[in-house]
């Protein structure tokens, strides 16, 4: 499983979901999964994606919103999953591209085990699970309760291959007007 | 290790002071949805009043992760304000830097000065000294309220910045001010 075949299995189960990546692989393989869709992409701020899902969660309850993020990422911006056990959103769903690698630096190891899903279950009220292949990420992504957190775990490193480096106005504009109703 | 007695009542909170009321009530008239902030002695009657005026309260892990969750709030419609002591603001400059300013996401930020004026820990002076100037070298406007007679002047001024020009602005509430620094 590769980080492209996860963000389109996101975009395939739920295509009318508010996506938003984290810089680097989880932004490059949401555009090429969504064909550049009308999602939030961050192009730096390393840590802070979860919360920007999270505030986009609270702020539109109504529509399902999903955080794609690199383990590094979650890493560095973990105190999140706190606040995602205090709020408990039914609407975010999180999946990280777990590779166990920073990608976007050159391939540097990330210290230690990560076991996300474990903790976001240990923390209560986030439902987690480790995924090995398609088949299961998709049923995660269908059944599991939320928030959920879910661990897709890469067997191959791939660029996705659009850039990472997004244009932040463009950006803006075309998710203000997706939470907003205007593209379905 | 002792654990904590959660059956404990809460300290009795002191009755807001002016100041802090007319910042709380000039947030709510303009429209403001939610509160992202760390806790902050001066902070809280703050926060009580707009939890009284139906604002929604979002205590979050860190400054950083504020900033990230507001950005999420704003991009998808909503007012949110983010609260924060001066000693957080180094904790929230990169979400500050590489994805509010960028992404043109105007938030208002609301910053409890320490360091400055009649400052006995010497550890909080240097992030204060810097608070105006390293929110200006990212190029957000700061405005200092020293009176009751200037709060709702500069909480409206900010929140159009924030809400109108889309840049994010500071309200700074300066010592002079009082309500209870702690240590003091």
């Amino acid at each position: 499983m590769k980080a492209t075949d996860v963000a389109l299995a996101i975009v395939d189960t739920y295509p009318g979901a508010l996506c938003v990546s984290s810089l680097g692989t989880a932004t490059s393989a949401l555009r090429a999964a969504s064909d550049d869709g009308p999602h939030f992409y961050l192009g730096a701020a390393m840590g802070s994606a979860l919360a920007a899902a999270l505030g986009v969660a609270e702020a539109v309850p109504d529509r399902l919103v999903i955080a794609l993020l690199g383990d590094g990422e979650l890493l560095m911006g973990a105190g999140t999953l706190w606040s995602v056990s205090a709020y408990r959103p039914g609407n975010l769903i999180t999946v990280v591209l777990s590779d166990g690698v920073y990608g976007i630096t050159g391939g540097q190891q990330i210290s230690g085990q990560t076991r996300f899903a474990a903790v976001a279950e240990a923390l209560g009220g986030i439902a987690g699970a480790r995924v090995r292949s398609e088949e299961a990420l998709r049923a995660a992504l269908r059944d599991l309760g939320r928030p959920s957190l879910i661990e897709a775990e890469l067997s191959e490193r791939a660029w996705p291959g659009p850039s990472p480096f997004v244009d932040p106005a463009r950006v803006r504009l075309a998710f203000a007007a997706n939470a907003a109703g205007d593209i379905r | 290790m002792a654990s904590r007695d959660l059956s404990e009542s809460p300290a009795p909170q002191p009755a807001p002071l002016a100041w802090q009321v007319v910042i709380a009530d000039t947030l709510t008239a303009r429209g403001v949805t939610v509160a992202a902030y760390v806790p902050d002695t001066r902070l809280q009657p703050i926060l009580s009043r707009l939890a009284d005026n139906g604002v929604c309260l979002r205590s979050l892990t860190r400054e950083e992760e504020c900033v990230g969750y507001a950005a999420g709030q704003r991009i998808a419609g909503q007012r949110p304000v983010v609260l924060m002591q001066s000693s957080g603001l180094g904790n929230a400059l990169n979400a500050i830097g590489s994805l509010a300013v960028p992404y043109h996401l105007g938030l208002p930020l609301v910053v409890s000065m320490r360091g400055t004026l009649g400052e006995a820990n010497p550890s909080q002076v240097p992030l204060g000294r810097a608070a105006s100037s390293l929110l200006g070298t990212l190029g957000i406007q700061s405005f200092s309220v020293r009176s009751a007679a200037a709060a709702e002047q500069v909480t409206t001024g900010v929140t159009t910045l924030a809400f109108e020009a889309g840049e994010c602005a500071a309200a700074i509430l300066e010592p002079e001010l009082g309500g209870g620094r702690e240590g003091n």
